[in-house]
C-alpha cells in the first residue's frame, strides 16, 4: 500500500525525471522500506521521503525550465500539478486556500509525531546517560551485585568481571554472597519478568514501555557502529568481560582498521600498569623492547591477581603492528591505566590497599591527564563491572564528563536474560559481532547484571538502558571461550613462583586451578555443593585502604 | 564562458563521486555509502539522488556501467539483510543501474578535496579547529 503511495507521489516530477529514475526510486524506497522495519524506521523513511520531495521537486521543475516553457501545457484531470506563475500574477484564492490546508495537515503530523515519538532517539546522536526509573533508583540504593560465583573450579568474577583463581572457598563465599545480595535488591520478582507479565496483562504499565519492550533492536557491526559512535562523542568506553576470545578477536581487528585507526588517538586499558608507560610507548611506537620488559604492564597488574589471559599481550601486539603498518601516519598509543604499584616493593597486602582502592580514580585520572587535556579521542577499555551505570554514571563516568569529555558507553552480554537458565533466543538473529543501541528497544528493558554477566548473577530491577547507551554481543552465552595461559606454560616458571606469592598476600592461600587448555568455555555451570556450603566472612579491606595513593615512581 | 551547473560542486553530488571512489554502485548502494561515510548524517532522498546522479552523467563526471560480474547480489545494499541472497533479489539486482566514476569525476573530487584541505589549514592556523586528530 505504502509503495503505492510512493509511486503515485513520484508522478508529481516532471515526467522526464519520471521516466528515467522512476522505477530506480521505487526500487531505492523497496530497499529502505525492507531494511528499515518497525513503526519508527518506518515513520522516519517517509519523514525522509517527503523531505526529499520538497527540496527536490522545485530543483527538478527549475532544471526542466526550458523544456516546459516549450511544451504546450497539459493538465490530467485530477492530478495536482505544478506552474509557474508569470511576473505580476497574482496566484488563486482557491490555490491560496488549498496550501493552506495542506500547511495545517502538515503541522497537525507532525505535531502527532512529536507528541507520540519521545521513545525514539536517533542512534548514537545521544550525548548523555539515560536517567534511571524509579525502580532502578530504588533498587540502585542497595547496589546491585556485578560479583558472582566463578565458573570452573576455583574461578570468581570480579567486580570488573574478571575471573581470578581463588580457593574453592573463597568461591563459594563470593557466590553466596552475591545471590544473597541479589536477593536483597531484587525483591520477589526481576523487574523484567514483572514488566513481560504486566504487558502481557495490559495493567500498570507506561504506554511508552510497552511500546519499548514491542520495538526491535537495530543491531550494527559491532566495527562500523564504534566508528559510528566517534562522530559524536569524543570517548567511548567498553565495558568488556576479561579474556574472552571472540571479544579481543573483534578488538584486535578493530584496531587494524584504518578508519578506526585515522580517528582515535588513544586506547586507556585497565590491563596495564601504569609503572610501565614508557617501555609501552615504546613498545607500540614499534621499536625493540625486550619482551620481559614489554609483557610487565599486563602480567603487573594490581587489579589481578591470578595468570592473565594470552588476549592481552595479543592485544599490544595488534596495536604495534597497526602502527608498523602505518609509518609516518597518525599512530596509537596505549595509555595504561592501572594504578602504579611495584610488585617489586610489594611485601604484605597493606602495600597493596592504596592502589586496590584507587583502581577507578587513578583510571580516571589517566584519561584526564592523557586523553581530555590533549583534546584527544580515545577508546577505554576496563571491565564492565567498573562502568555500569547504577545509581547514575559510574565513578570514571562522573570524573572525565567533569572534565567536559562525551562518553558513550557500551558494555559486554550476552543472551542469558533471567538467570543462567534463560537464554534469549531473539539475539541469534543478530550479526556478530554486533552493537545494539539500547534505548527505545526490549533489549533495553533486559536485566543489565544478568546480561553483562551471562547469568551468573540472577536478574535484578537494572534496566540495561538504564546502564549503559548499547550492548556488545559477541555470540551466544554457551558459545563464548575464555582464553588461558595453562598449567603447561606456568608450570616450573618464575612467574608461577612469583604469582603464588601474590595470591597470598591476596587472599591467604597458594594459586590452586590453573586451567589444562587454551580455551575453555567462559561460562560454566557452577557446582551446586559449593553455592550451598554457605557464606563465610567476607576478607577484611586493609587497613591502608583508606591511604591516598603514593607519590608515582618514574615510569619504567 | 558559460557557468557549469556543478560549479560549485553540491555537498551531495561531492559524496557521489566519493562514494564511488572505490567500486561501482547501484543508487541504493550509493545512498548507503553516503549515509556510511558521514556518520548518517547525510541520507539521500530518492530526489536528491537521482537529480545528482542525473547531473553527473551529464557533466560525464560519472558513467553508467553495467551490474559487476560475480558480484553479490546485494553489492553495496545492507550486508546484514537476510532478503540479500534471495533470488528474487538477484533479479531486482539485475535490473539495477549501476554508476562509476569516470577520470574527470575522480579529478573533480580530488580538487574539491584539495579545496576543503586548503580550508581545513586555515582554520587549524587560525586555532579554530583543536587538537591534531582532524
Amino acid at each position: 500500500m505504502s509503495e503505492k503511495i510512493y509511486a503515485w507521489l513520484l508522478r508529481f516530477y516532471p515526467s522526464r525525471f519520471h521516466k528515467a529514475y522512476g522505477q530506480e526510486a521505487l526500487q531505492l524506497y523497496r530497499d529502505r522500506s525492507r531494511d528499515e522495519r518497525g513503526l519508527l524506521p518506518q515513520l522516519r523513511l517517509w519523514f525522509d521521503l517527503l523531505a526529499d520531495m520538497a527540496v527536490s521537486l522545485p530543483r527538478e521543475y527549475r532544471r526542466q525550465e526550458p523544456a516546459l516553457a516549450a511544451a504546450a501545457p497539459q493538465h490530467i484531470e485530477g492530478i495536482p500539478e505544478f506552474r509557474s506563475l508569470d511576473s505580476g500574477e497574482s496566484p488563486r484564492p482557491s490555490a491560496l486556500f488549498s496550501g493552506a490546508c495542506l500547511s495545517l495537515l502538515g503541522f497537525a503530523a507532525i505535531s502527532l509525531l512529536i507528541s507520540h515519538g519521545r521513545t525514539y532517539q536517533p542512534l548514537f546522536l545521544r550525548g548523555g546517560h539515560t536517567q534511571p526509573t524509579a525502580g532502578a533508583r530504588s533498587s540502585a540504593s542497595s547496589h546491585p551485585p556485578d560479583s558472582t560465583s566463578g565458573s570452573g573450579n576455583g574461578k570468581v568474577l570480579d567486580p570488573g568481571g574478571r575471573v581470578r583463581d581463588v580457593s574453592s572457598q573463597e568461591a563459594t563465599r563470593q557466590a553466596a554472597t552475591t545471590q544473597e545480595a541479589a536477593q536483597q535488591a531484587t525483591g520477589p520478582q526481576p523487574a523484567s519478568l514483572a514488566t513481560k507479565q504486566a504487558v502481557q496483562q495490559g495493567v500498570g504499565v507506561p504506554t511508552q514501555l510497552q511500546q519499548a519492550v514491542s520495538i526491535q533492536p537495530r543491531p550494527q557491526d559491532a566495527t562500523a557502529a564504534i566508528l559510528q559512535a566517534f562522530n559524536t562523542h569524543d570517548i567511548v568506553m567498553l565495558g568488556e568481560d576479561h579474556g574472552v576470545k571472540q571479544e579481543y578477536e573483534w578488538l584486535n581487528k578493530l584496531v587494524a582498521t584504518p578508519a578506526f585507526d585515522d580517528r582515535i588517538d588513544d586506547i586507556v586499558v585497565e590491563f596495564g600498569n601504569s609503572l610501565y608507560q614508557k617501555s609501552i610507548d615504546q613498545y607500540i611506537a614499534g621499536e625493540d623492547v625486550p619482551m620481559a620488559q614489554v609483557e610487565k604492564a599486563w602480567r603487573n597488574m594490581v587489579g589481578s591477581v591470578g595468570p592473565v589471559s594470552p588476549v592481552y599481550g595479543q592485544f599490544y601486539k595488534a596495536v604495534r603492528d597497526a602502527n608498523r603498518k602505518r609509518h609516518g601516519e597518525h599512530q596509537i598509543r596505549i595509555v595504561l591505566g592501572d594504578p602504579y604499584g611495584d610488585w617489586d616493593h610489594i611485601k604484605d597486602i597493606e602495600d597493596l590497599g592504596p592502589y586496590l582502592a584507587h583502581r577507578d580514580e587513578w583510571y580516571a585520572q589517566v584519561v584526564k591527564d592523557e586523553v581530555l587535556a590533549k583534546h584527544h579521542r580515545a577508546l577505554l577499555i576496563m571491565g564492565a563491572g567498573h562502568f555500569l551505570r547504577r545509581n547514575g554514571p559510574g565513578l570514571v563516568e562522573r570524573e572525565i564528563r567533569g572534565a567536559g569529555a562525551n562518553p558513550f558507553l557500551v558494555v559486554f552480554g550476552t543472551n542469558a536474560v533471567d538467570g543462567f537458565d534463560n537464554l534469549d533466543n531473539r539475539f541469534n538473529e543478530w550479526p556478530r559481532p554486533a552493537i545494539v543501541p539500547l534505548s527505545g528497544n526490549w533489549v533495553g528493558e533486559l536485566s543489565a547484571v544478568s546480561i553483562t554477566t551471562g547469568g551468573m548473577a540472577p536478574a535484578t530491577p537494572l534496566r540495561l538502558a538504564d546502564a549503559a547507551d548499547a550492548l556488545l554481543y559477541l555470540a551466544p552465552r554457551d558459545a563464548l571461550m575464555q582464553v588461558n595461559l595453562t598449567r603447561k606454560e606456568l608450570d616450573g616458571t618464575p612467574y608461577e613462583k612469583e604469582l603464588n606469592r601474590r595470591m597470598m598476600i591476596q587472599t591467604g592461600h597458594a594459586l590452586s586451578s590453573v586451567p589444562e587448555q587454551a580455551e575453555t568455555p567462559m561460562f560454566q555451570r557452577p557446582l551446586p555443593q559449593r553455592v550451598a556450603a554457605g557464606p563465610h566472612a567476607p576478607m577484611a579491606m586493609p587497613k591502608s585502604a583508606r591511604d591516598p595513593l603514593p607519590l608515582r615512581p618514574p615510569s619504567q | 564562458m558559460p557557468k557549469r551547473k556543478l560549479d560549485p560542486l553540491p555537498a551531495a553530488a561531492f559524496q557521489i563521486l566519493l562514494s564511488l571512489a572505490d567500486e561501482d554502485l547501484h543508487g541504493y548502494g550509493i545512498m548507503r555509502r553516503v549515509a556510511e561515510q558521514t556518520g548518517n548524517r547525510l541520507r539521500l532522498g530518492p530526489g536528491t539522488l537521482y537529480s545528482s546522479i542525473q547531473s553527473l552523467l551529464e557533466e560525464k563526471l560519472i558513467e553508467e556501467v553495467g551490474p559487476p560480474e560475480n558480484e553479490n547480489v546485494e553489492s553495496g545494499a545492507n550486508p546484514d539483510s537476510q532478503q540479500g541472497s534471495k533470488p528474487a533479489s538477484k533479479a531486482a539486482d539485475e535490473r539495477r543501474r549501476y554508476y562509476r566514476l569516470t577520470g574527470a569525476g575522480r579529478k573533480l573530487a580530488r580538487t574539491e578535496a584539495e579545496r576543503l584541505a586548503d580550508l581545513l589549514r586555515v582554520a587549524r592556523a587560525k586555532s579554530i579547529l583543536r587538537g591534531d586528530y582532524v
